[in-house]
């Protein structure tokens, strides 16, 4: 593959750039395949080059798919870690996540959050990352770790949600706790086993019906329950259905 | 990680890094042309999918690292080639056979085109 010297310099520009992406990577995988990518991205833009097409299509495929590398290599990455080396990932995402609405502070007068506030949510979303970690580490497909991402995030949602009603001085939101007491019911009695959660999870989501059928009788509001409450059943039948998909894989 | 079973299906991609190293070693970029050329254009991966797959071959022992070396056709930069092992060979052949009892029960139902079954 011979190309002119202009195309030559703007594929090392290229490739520089690639470098950079590729310092994502976990540092054991970088030193391992981070030269060889490097070359490959390389031939990839001179093979482009040399058939006169433009480069702008290829960068796209190649910085998305390398992306998508990243993340799952990073995934791979902490899941080899230290409980204690997670744990402390967790601690710098949710500094980072308290950031938000501190900034926010700054430019808005309607963000208007007490050191209380960040208190409790700091606690809510490290209590949440320290629930994935002990309950994730008893599963070993992407599956089972994905079910419990999403029941976790569910319950952590839920809880967030009547906080924020409860501090407006809305006490409607007290029902939807019901889904949080089934859900951790139903994981005590499945054992944190997946085909047993997978029926806790899809006993939580009839709950959540219940409950929205209750609360839509009480207040009327139908639109904003079912629109509620139907992201919630979705979350938690989602949760259910990769539960029963891990609990096939680990029966096979 | 632990070895999968010979037996075991395997994805889109590892069976078609398989196929191209089973020939002869090659390396990154080789594999990637290869893999296109194979599918006749249909299988694209990108220079993540690539490693991503080579990574976890590496350590399912399907594959390994040989000698790191120039490549004649291409230019003066020393790249690590990679190898097929003969577990992976072993993987690939029971990966083949599978297909060869999915096309056989498929011709036995008549399902295949014409062309198709005649090649069969």
């Amino acid at each position: 593959m011979v190309c002119p010297v202009g195309y030559r310099h703007s594929v090392e520009r290229y490739r520089r750039l690639y470098a950079v992406l590729i310092r994502l990577y976990p540092k054991p995988y970088r030193d391992r395949f981070g030269e060889g990518m490097q070359q490959t991205f390389r031939d990839l833009c001179r093979e482009r080059m040399a058939s006169g097409k433009t480069l702008l299509a290829l960068l796209v495929w190649v910085f998305i798919d390398t992306s998508v590398g990243i993340a799952k290599e990073r995934i791979a990455h902490m899941r080899e870690q230290s409980f204690s080396k997670r744990m402390a990932v967790w601690g710098i995402v949710v500094a980072c996540v308290l950031v938000i609405p501190l900034v926010a502070m700054q430019f808005t007068s309607e963000v208007v959050w007490g050191l209380a506030d960040f208190v409790v949510a700091g606690i809510l979303l490290f209590g949440a990352g320290l629930v994935y970690e002990l309950v994730s580490s008893r599963g070993n497909s992407l599956a089972y770790r994905m079910a419990v991402g999403i029941a976790v995030a569910a319950a952590l949602l839920l809880i967030w949600m009547d906080l924020a009603l409860a501090t407006e001085g809305d006490n409607s939101g007290g029902l939807i706790y019901v889904g949080v007491v089934v859900l951790g019911i139903g994981a005590v009695i499945a054992r944190l086993r997946p085909r047993g959660m997978a029926r806790a999870l899809f006993a939580t989501a009839v709950a959540q019906v219940v409950v929205a059928v209750v609360a839509m009788v009480a207040w009327g509001q139908y639109v904003e329950f079912i629109i509620l409450n139907g992201l919630f059943i979705a979350l938690w039948v989602g949760s259910a259905l990769l539960f029963r998909r891990a609990s096939v894989t680990a029966s096979q | 990680m632990k070895r999968k079973e010979p037996g075991k299906p395997l994805t889109p991609a590892v069976l078609h890094i398989l196929l191209a190293l089973s020939t002869r070693e090659r390396h990154g970029y080789a594999i990637m042309k290869q893999v296109k050329a194979d599918s006749d254009g249909k299988v694209k991966m990108g220079p993540g999918t690539l490693y991503g797959s080579i990574g976890r071959m590496i350590q399912a022992g399907l594959i390994c690292e040989g000698d790191k070396k120039r490549d004649p056709e291409m230019d003066d930069e020393r790249r690590i080639y990679y190898k097929i092992t003969g577990y992976g060979r072993e993987a690939l052949r029971a990966e083949l056979e599978r297909y060869r009892e999915v096309v056989t029960v498929a011709k036995e139902k008549q399902l295949l085109p014409d062309g198709l079954s005649r090649g069969v």
